[in-house]
């Protein structure tokens, strides 16, 4: 899926998922896509992670243009968002400048939201994947591509990087965008894929151990 | 195995006593009464009617202690299973094999079998963590803690709703919403909104997808 110039041709709107490996990765395919929105003015940016996280992508992408980007983000073309530890917070936070960027007419939003793990302003893991299946539903209405960089290198759980093909239609890999066959709707993917992933189950077998006298609880790790 | 099946087993092998619970820790049935005082070296004796979790947290025997953490563990979802495994006594080198298991559905609790299971006690055994670590909260089945707007809140959540979803379906402000979320997410202990809505789902709270 390529434009005539030989970049990505994203779909209106689509919902991409990043498959990178390190940071090098990341910053090119990052800066490449949001640099293509940069210089046309119906275009709007936004730069979401955690706290902070947002600021750095666009000091980042002002050393790549080399030119101060604080008008663009004063007159609200370049949004920076925040993520939240309270995923439905965290949603809102992704929906309020979708609609306050259609509102001022844009006709397209660069979007990327830049993905992390267990960290302490970010959601838990679980509710974290509801909230990337769940933005399918809520970008359908809005003029945005979406990009959501995984990091293959940093992923700590298989279930994770399952959970990055499962919730986006798109992948971006080496370059290339792919329609995702492995995407699933997000009602199918909260039945058939949160509601059994592996550490929200509680089919723990322990053990208490004979003791002179006394007892003890121990992990059995044997099935 | 099921808790169901536990308790059969224990019924066809015709060895031990059986108490089976109600989600809050009263003896609701069993093979009579749970005997297992086995010579001074069993559990505790428990009738029809007990609250063995009352009985057994506040009991001054760390093994009794220990059966009413892991019934705990059993009815707050941390596991389906647990065995206990004690010596009544270096002396007596009497042992004895208690198991907790869930049962599932409506009137969820807990089946635990107690009995003897041999004359000696195995050589080297690991070293103890204190039993006390297990949850002191309340045992109530977790749908029972919420108020009904909270019920109609997780019913939405398991819906995959979002907190503006709910509100519109509700009627209702949307900070509203998240202070009854927030709410349901502590009530059933879980950390996260997912873990809430697996949990409603395990334990049958609501209906399924």
């Amino acid at each position: 899926m390529r434009t005539s110039s030989g970049a990505p041709a994203y779909p209106i709107p689509s919902h991409v998922a990043l498959l990178h490996y390190g940071e090098s990765e990341l910053r090119d395919a990052v800066s490449e896509f949001l640099l293509a929105g940069l210089d046309r003015p119906s275009e709007a940016l936004v730069c979401f992670g955690e706290p902070g996280v947002g600021e750095r992508l666009l000091r980042y992408l002002e050393s790549r243009v080399g030119r101060d980007l604080s008008p663009d983000y004063r007159a609200g073309r370049i949004v920076v968002g925040a993520a939240d530890p309270d995923v439905d917070r965290q949603l809102q936070n992704v929906i309020a400048p979708l609609e306050a960027l259609r509102a001022s007419g844009f006709a397209l939003v660069r979007f990327v939201g830049i993905v992390a793990w267990n960290a302490p302003d970010f959601p838990p893991p679980e509710d974290f994947l509801w909230f990337e299946s769940k933005l399918n539903e809520v970008i359908s209405g809005f003029p945005v591509i979406g990009l959501c960089p995984y990091d293959l290198a940093r992923m700590p759980a298989r279930a994770i990087v399952y959970g990055a093909l499962e919730t986006h239609p798109f992948v971006l890999s080496g370059g290339a965008l792919r329609q995702n066959p492995q995407f699933m709707a997000p009602d199918r993917y909260l039945r058939e894929r949160l509601l059994t992933l592996p550490w929200l189950q509680d089919e723990v077998r322990t053990a208490i151990q004979p003791l002179g006298g006394g007892v003890g609880i121990h992990d059995r790790h044997d099935p | 195995m099921g808790g169901e099946d536990v308790g059969r087993e224990a019924l066809d092998s015709g060895r031990g006593g059986i108490a089976v619970l109600d989600s809050a820790g009263n003896i609701t049935w069993t093979d009579e009464a749970w005997t297992a005082d086995d010579e001074g070296g069993g559990l505790p004796r428990a009738a029809i009617g007990t609250n063995l979790l009352q009985a057994y947290r506040g009991h001054e025997d760390p093994r009794a202690q220990a059966v009413a953490n892991g019934i705990v563990a059993v009815f707050e979802g941390k596991a389906m299973y647990f065995e206990i495994e004690h010596r009544a006594s270096r002396e007596s080198g009497r042992s004895f094999l208690t198991s907790v298991a869930a049962l599932r559905g409506d009137g969820a609790g807990a089946v635990v079998i107690h009995k003897v299971v041999g004359g000696r006690a195995p050589p080297n055994p690991p070293p103890p963590v204190d039993v006390r670590s297990t949850s002191t909260a309340p045992i109530r089945d977790g749908m029972e803690r919420l108020t009904p707007r909270e019920r109609e809140v997780l019913e939405l959540m398991a819906a995959g709703s979002d907190n503006r979803a709910i509100a519109a379906k509700l009627g209702i402000q949307y900070t509203t919403v998240r202070g009854h979320v927030r709410s349901v997410i502590e009530k059933v202990g879980a950390r996260s909104r997912l873990e809430a809505v697996a949990r409603a789902y395990r334990n049958g709270w609501v209906a399924k997808l």
